[in-house]
């Protein structure tokens, strides 16, 4: 058995991880772009092979596969399936867990996603306005004076997005400047890498509740759910500052979170559910791979899609990989076989903590975060009852380099999320720079205080969605905006 | 005289498209409880960091003109109910060295005169603390430099300041005498604040207390957090029973909540068989309601405020004193004419307005009786941390018993909160609290002796 792992970062750590620890024993290869150091150990240890080069390059792929020959390609990140890897790599009749390009497009375009919610009224859509030019989003922005949020209308690696409650009137003109100021950095900075969709901006209504993420695996026919995880995004400790890929991430015990209920669980899975079943009819093409909901209670709908992946969030899968005791090689089968319906996902019954570790300047200012020699003391971290996954680090004569974005992930797990979290925070200093730069945490991930207030909110935005489904309300919002009259909105 | 309470603000956007100059307006706005002498604001461009500070009320003293001339996307600002002589020690305090921080600070640093090795003048302290921390940011970075200024300072402070290369510097003292909080707008800005509600009012989520002890220095790409010492807590009591706003959250406690009880504690202390129930406005008003609610007395609305607040033991002289609480109290003669009153206010300094509101309802409008409710223990000393408490010579509770605080205001009955009443309506046990204005015992006073 040989497996084709496309992608450099902790999330593919964890994959190569759990592709190992299956009893059919496969030779791990990897095609990187950055040498990740946790995933060419592997290689090496199963007495496979690393590839350096594009992996967004769908020929170079496709030839590693062949010159490999493996028996299917497992791919981590999006850019890939956004650029048609898993199509090359099916069109030379070797199989590939990971979207087509077509698929993919759910995660690609997040315009194109939000009018496949509403043409096949999936639950949990929000109202939205897609830009193609500055001006036109300039115009709707200084009609409205709304809470919104303002993103780049494609997948750009997570950045650009920029969220404004507008609530108070005297702060009305700082709000509109910064968000024509930030519709003009979307087109000129975030987008102007990307020529593959017409769309430019999104302007998306703002919505309020707790996040988290449904990962997924499909083959097109059944959806199986992974345990939730939920996502840190601020940088920084009591969720300050910019917005990041994740800094942290938490989950169980069991399959839901402390501030979701499973009838909400449930409720997430089915829009997942009808979401790949309308990709399928939308795009004439099967989903095989995993699919995950970037998910929020809000008191619009209850569990809200607010973006979708294609793909394992980054740290989500370090969470639930772990623990996962099914066999991934199985999985993989299954889903290139259309027959997941057979498997039955199973997983350790604990708690985790992912705790990511970034070098400063992380998230706005890569340069400063790139470049600086690391140490991993991978033995003291076992010690202390905790797992290091490599992220965004560069193994270069002997030694290793940080890559400018999170360099490290540690995993830990426990009976809880707290206990967890102090087994992660020992780790932390098992990771340091050489020179005199810093790397940066957040302490505070799966701390009691953030769980109790991350379950004040649920509580809150629970009681208001269950009044508005008792009173009818769900799906529909009511406006009056004078000199237009009374408007109502149909979801 | 001492270094009256003031409030902080700061804010920190991570994207430099902002214009934070109004947040910091709008902060101050929502802190003029705490100050209305002085105001004043530091903004840093990318460039340098450009003060606006003077006399006045923060509502008075910006322009619209004059906040939006100022641009930046970190900010800082101060209120404050002092008027110190010169203009340079109106804060933010500005230190032009080779670092260049502006610094604004809440409470009083009791050896200012260690700091920097020189005499410090009576209103000199904001600029003998701005000039160490500048002192030390020479050789180490803000995180260094205000654990060893930390190290060295004894007293109570919450401070902000700000450097010429945009690092934002916040402190709490190690026994968190002073509140600071600190709260999040999105992935957009970091703010902090004496009280919470300053956070709501700029948009803001209140996210946590800056712990006592602890420094959070912010740069464009780092937070940086660490509680550099760890004392027992020493938490302020005056704050939660009157300096305050009641919609702000503060070490963790609801001030309404505190508030409500109190006028529990009142009642369940010193019943009193009556008519209506009457609150001064405005920090009383919890306390009659709550008084009320206990009793089953019907609260009534006795007064309407002309013009701002404006507390009433700041303004400087004694016959300010008097046309202030004339011109600002105009009592509902409906409510209080022939009724048995419970007049409930939130303390007694030196009695003058009680007396002045006593007299207005029995012998102008014709209340039948009158019977005072403090929401307060008794006042007995002042603070050396900046409460402003005057000098015990005016403190009436230091000198009179109730029977005779209740003949020099002419009412009928008169009670203060009893000390053991306030600490349980605070909530938080008795050691963890400053009590010193109702006990004459301090921190750091005591251990000098």
């Amino acid at each position: 058995m040989k497996v084709l792992l496309v992608g450099e970062g902790a999330r593919e750590h964890a994959i190569a991880d759990a592709l190992v620890r299956s009893p059919q024993e496969p030779r791990l290869y990897a095609v990187m772009g950055l040498k990740n150091p946790g995933i060419a150990r592997l290689c090496d240890h199963t007495g496979g092979e690393v590839r350096l080069g594009k992996p967004t390059d769908p020929s170079f792929v496709a030839d590693a596969a062949e010159r490999f020959s493996v028996d299917f390609v497992f791919i981590g990140p999006e850019e890939p399936q956004f650029h048609g890897v898993a199509d090359e790599v099916e069109r030379r009749g070797i199989p590939c867990v990971g979207a087509r390009r077509a698929p993919s497009e759910i995660e690609m375009s997040k315009a194109f996603m939000r009018r496949l919610m509403w043409k096949y009224k999936i639950p949990g859509r929000l109202r939205f306005m897609a830009f193609k030019d500055i001006d036109d989003a300039i115009a709707y922005i200084e009609e409205y004076a709304e809470s919104v949020a303002l993103k780049p209308a494609r997948q750009a690696g997570g950045k650009g997005v920029k969220v404004i409650a507008d609530l108070q009137a005297y702060l009305k003109k700082e709000k509109e400047e910064v968000k024509k100021k930030h519709v003009k950095s979307i087109v000129k900075e975030h987008m102007r890498p990307y020529t593959d969709i017409e769309d430019k901006i999104l302007i998306e209504q703002k919505v309020e509740g707790p996040e988290y993420t449904l990962q997924c695996f499909t083959d097109g026919r059944v959806v199986k759910p992974l345990p939730l995880v939920q996502d840190n995004k601020n940088a920084y400790e009591m969720d300050i500052g910019p917005e990041t890929g994740g800094m942290g991430s938490i989950s169980g015990p069991g399959v839901t979170l402390p501030f979701i209920s499973m009838e909400e669980y449930r409720e997430s899975v089915e829009i997942v559910q009808q979401t790949v079943r309308a990709i399928e009819r939308e795009t004439g093409e099967p989903y095989r791979g995993i699919i995950a909901g970037q998910m929020m209670l809000t008191a619009l709908w209850g569990p809200t899609i607010i973006e979708f992946y294609s793909r394992f969030g980054d740290p989500e899968a370090v969470n639930v990989l772990p623990i996962l005791e099914t066999d991934l090689v199985e999985i993989a089968e299954a889903i290139i076989s259309q027959s997941l319906n057979k498997v039955k996902l199973e997983f350790r019954d604990v708690a985790t903590v992912v705790k990511c570790i970034a070098p400063m300047g992380y998230p706005n200012r890569r340069d400063l975060a790139r470049g600086h020699p690391i140490v991993v003391e991978e033995d003291r971290i076992l010690e202390n009852g905790g797992r290091v996954f490599y992220g965004s680090i560069n193994s270069k004569n002997g030694g290793m380099i940080t890559g400018g974005s999170r360099a490290a992930e540690i995993f830990a797990e426990a009976e809880s999320i707290p206990k967890a979290s102090e087994i992660a925070e020992k780790c932390i200093s098992f990771v340091y720079l050489k020179d005199d730069w810093k790397l940066f945490h957040r302490s505070d991930i799966g701390s009691e205080v953030l769980l109790r207030e991350r379950v004040e909110i649920a509580e809150l935005i629970r009681e208001i969605y269950r009044y508005r489904r008792e009173k009818g309300l769900i799906g529909r919002q009511i406006d009056w905006i004078p000199g237009r009259g009374r408007i109502e909105y149909e979801f | 005289m001492s270094r009256d309470r003031c409030g902080i603000f700061g804010i920190y956007a991570f994207d430099e498209n902002w214009n934070v100059s109004r947040f910091v307006y709008y902060g101050l706005v929502a802190l003029q409880n705490r100050g209305q002498e002085t105001s004043g604001m530091a903004v840093f461009n990318g460039k340098k960091v450009e003060v606006l500070k003077g006399r006045g009320l923060a509502e008075n003293f910006f322009t619209s003109s004059s906040v939006e001339a100022l641009t930046g996307w970190v900010g800082i600002g101060h209120v404050s109910p002092l008027n110190p002589e010169s203009d340079d020690n109106i804060q933010p305090v500005c230190v032009n060295g080779d670092v260049k921080v502006a610094l604004g600070y809440n409470g009083k640093v009791l050896n200012c005169n260690e700091l920097t090795g020189e005499k410090v003048s009576e209103d000199g302290d904001p600029m003998a603390i701005a000039t160490a921390l500048a002192e030390n940011l020479k050789h180490s970075d803000p995180l260094e430099a205000m654990e060893a200024l930390m190290e060295k300072m004894r007293g109570a402070y919450s401070l902000v300041a700000l450097t010429d290369k945009g690092e934002m510097i916040v402190a709490r003292d190690p026994k968190g005498i002073k509140p600071l909080v600190i709260g999040s707008f999105g992935f957009d800005h970091g703010t902090v604040a004496s009280e919470s509600a300053a956070i709501d009012v700029v948009g803001a989520d209140l996210k946590a207390d800056i712990m006592p002890g602890e420094i959070y220095v912010i740069t464009p790409y780092s937070i940086e957090r660490k509680r550099v010492c760890r004392e027992e807590e020493k938490y302020c009591a005056f704050e939660y029973v009157y300096l305050c706003r009641p919609d702000s959250v503060i070490n963790g406690m609801s001030i309404y909540e505190v508030r409500m009880k109190i006028g529990e504690y009142l009642a369940k202390e010193f019943p009193v068989d009556a008519d209506v129930v009457i609150g001064v406005p405005e920090t009383a008003i919890p306390f009659a309601m709550a008084y009320s609610n206990a009793t089953g007395i019907p609260i009534h609305m006795g007064f309407v405020r002309s013009g701002r607040s404006v507390r009433t033991a700041i303004r400087p002289t004694q016959f300010e004193r008097l046309v202030g609480v004339q011109l600002k109290l105009n009592p509902i003669r409906k409510a209080i004419r022939g009724k048995r009153v419970v007049l409930i206010d939130d303390s007694v300094v030196r009695g003058t307005t009680t007396r002045n509101i006593v007299n207005l309802m029995r012998n102008r409008i014709g209340a039948k009786e009158v019977h005072v409710r403090i929401g307060s223990s008794r006042l007995v000393s002042p603070c050396p941390f900046g409460v402003e408490v005057p000098e015990k010579d005016e403190l009436i509770a230091a000198h009179l018993s109730e029977e005779e605080v209740s003949k020099v205001v002419g009412a009928d009955t008169f009670a203060w909160l009893s000390l053991e009443g306030m600490i349980k309506a605070i909530g938080l046990p008795k050691n963890k609290l400053c009590l010193g204005c109702f006990t004459g015992e301090y921190p750091y006073l005591e251990e000098n002796k």
